[in-house]
């Protein structure tokens, strides 16, 4: 028996992905199973695109552009921002939290997976299960005439990868934000900063065109732009060009520096582990 | 070499001082006293494999806390571990492949989803192949008599049902180390009963060393064949139960009861009066001896030449009576 255990725990790396794509797909299936949920959510992102479209378009009255915005622009992009902020920032992020508080966090320790693989995968899981509400609500978006296509069709792609990579970097700072949970145990307060500041920091409440330069220059300097604005802002982009590999090559350097910040803060994380209950 | 080897094992927690007085809520946010509590406090361990071992001793005595550092979740303050030769908490990948755990308070399955999900996921996890992982998974399922929940989600389960597969969760990679922190805890008679079959038959067939920790008797009585007792973050007792029996409560006791009125001021050599208590119509004594100093034979016949005796019984005490006595006295005796 014992025998039989290969110790070193090589896998193939078709063992190691499909090993992956077993954790995301148990994340997004635990919330699929809440039929009512999906169904309350799809409303609410329903009325969260047609409230914001209401609202921009009585900002915007009789003019076309404000602070050199076109209507169109800056109507389209609420409604996908408000799209993305309903499947990138949920209220929940992770079951990471729960997991802390009450020590099931134990198990995820012993495995011969790190945590950090557990949790991403898990997130990543849960975010794909909000992708069919954001989808019902971008078919509605688009039926209703609120958000003009992209330029070009490479701009489509850029825009894909680009939003490809925005959630990346959302999973990772909602993970490192979770990791803090080894300190403080309850991170619920850290959470609710955390929604509030990555909602208006990643652009997905309000473009970041619209912020004064000094502010605008540190949101840009942030991880949170990353997630939202950067990609809504391949998409309006009507002057594309070199500036768009830029702005894919940074999203590329923050998913370096924050996977390298949360293997950091998990090193320490686990050095110092303390499970609740006896 | 043993399977289990622990050294001087030491764990602290640190944590804030609560103020007192007025607004001592408010003052604790801002303290920045802490207190260090010893949860372990020098532990010594060895399991050879195939042992059952029960690790036994009250609530907060540390017994949770030496696990945790067994199974590399928790890192020793001080001292040192090595299970199957690997620092579990160094080592965690290849730590994780050699052990499997029960905490019966938590669980490791999936909830919402069907229990037989997560035993999918956690085969992927340790890179059991398909051909092993079917085949466990059936041995297990007939084991624990499983097949009638397997597709029902974990949050719907009995308590029994769940610890049971839990019990298979933590299993499906055969390690060849179990811990098990309470795992028939909350559960009746007959869960109890299939849990301990599972445990004793992966002992038996794959030579499963099992670390048990519990607070039932029975799990004791019907699983271990060794027993390590700790309190106060300390070993109090390391071996085999009869050594446990002779070293704690090595009298044993005669209850007879009376045909007449007890005698006044009666006295037997050896033989000493632990108790009287009324038993329906009649009354009964208790009286203990110790078979090292006197026969049981010599007890008997010596109590019923000085005793209108009607009945008479002999028995050993309950191990549930050796571990009332050594949690209660919480003091360290060294076995003779």
């Amino acid at each position: 028996m014992s025998a039989e255990v290969d110790l070193a725990g090589r896998r193939s790396i078709g063992e190691a992905l499909a090993l992956r794509a077993a954790l995301v797909r148990q994340g997004t299936r635990s919330v699929l199973v809440f039929r009512t949920d999906l169904f309350v959510g799809i409303v609410s992102t329903l009325l969260r695109v047609v409230l914001v479209l209401l609202v921009w378009q009585a900002v915007y009255g009789d003019r076309t552009t404000v602070s050199g915005i076109a209507r169109e622009d800056a109507v389209g992009y609420a409604v996908l921002g408000a799209l993305f902020a309903a499947a990138m920032q949920p209220f929940q992020f992770s079951s990471l939290r729960d997991r802390v508080r009450t020590g099931n966090v134990v198990f995820d320790i012993m495995r011969p997976v790190s945590l950090i693989t557990q949790s991403t995968a898990d997130q990543l899981g849960t975010t794909l299960a909000s992708i069919p509400k954001a989808a019902v609500g971008l078919a509605l978006a688009l039926a209703l005439g609120a958000v003009p296509g992209p330029s070009t069709a490479w701009q489509t792609v850029a825009f894909a990868v680009s939003s490809l990579l925005g959630l990346v970097i959302a999973i990772q700072c909602n993970l490192i934000v979770g990791l803090t949970a080894f300190w403080t145990t309850e991170v619920g307060g850290a959470y609710l900063v955390y929604n509030m500041a990555a909602a208006f920091c990643s652009g997905s409440l309000i473009p970041l065109w619209f912020m004064p330069d000094g502010l605008a220059g540190v949101l840009r300097a942030l991880p949170f732009s990353a997630q939202i604005f950067t990609p809504l802002s391949i998409w309006f982009d009507r002057d594309a060009g070199w500036n768009v590999v830029g702005a894919l090559a940074l999203q590329v350097g923050w998913i370096v520096v924050l996977a390298f910040a949360a293997h950091l803060i998990w090193l320490r994380a686990l050095r110092r582990t303390v499970i609740n209950g006896g | 070499m043993s399977l289990i080897v622990a050294d001087d094992l030491v764990k602290e927690f640190s944590r804030p001082v609560r103020a007192e007085g007025a607004f001592a809520g408010v003052r604790s946010l801002f303290s920045t006293k802490r207190v260090t509590n010893r949860a372990v406090d020098g532990v010594s361990l060895r399991i050879e494999p195939g042992e059952i071992v029960g690790y036994l001793g009250p609530n907060g005595a540390g017994k949770s806390t030496t696990i945790k550092m067994l199974t590399g979740v928790l890192v020793p303050t001080s001292g040192t571990v090595t299970v199957n030769g690997i620092v579990p908490w160094r080592d965690r990948s290849a730590n994780a492949r050699t052990i499997g755990a029960v905490f019966g308070q938590r669980t490791q399955l999936w909830l919402d989803l069907p229990l037989r999900d997560s035993f999918d996921v956690l085969a992927k996890l340790y890179g059991v192949g398909p051909v092993a992982y079917r085949r466990t998974l059936d041995e297990f399922v007939d084991l624990l008599d499983m097949g009638s929940f397997l597709d029902r989600p974990a949050r719907n389960l009995s308590l029994g049902q769940r610890m049971r597969g839990d019990l298979v969760a933590a299993m499906l990679h055969e390690p060849p180390v179990l811990y098990l922190d309470e795992p028939t805890v909350g559960l009746d008679v007959v869960a109890k009963a299939r849990i301990r079959e599972f445990i004793r038959e992966r002992n038996r067939t794959a030579g499963t060393t099992v670390l048990l920790t519990t607070h039932d008797i029975g799990d004791v009585e019907q699983l271990c064949d060794r027993v390590v007792i700790i309190d106060d973050g300390r070993t109090l007792f390391d071996g085999d139960l009869g050594a446990l029996r002779r070293t704690y409560l090595p009298h044993r006791t005669l209850t007879v009861e009376l045909s007449e009125p007890e005698p006044h001021g009666w006295s037997i050599d050896d033989v000493h009066h632990a108790g009287t208590r009324a038993h329906h119509e009649a009354t009964l004594l208790d009286l203990h001896f110790d078979p090292g100093v006197v026969s049981t034979s010599e007890a008997i016949s010596r109590t019923t030449a000085t005793l209108p005796v009607a009945d008479l019984t002999v028995r050993e005490p309950e191990l549930e009576e050796v571990i009332t006595e050594i949690y209660t006295a919480r003091e360290v005796r060294h076995v003779g």
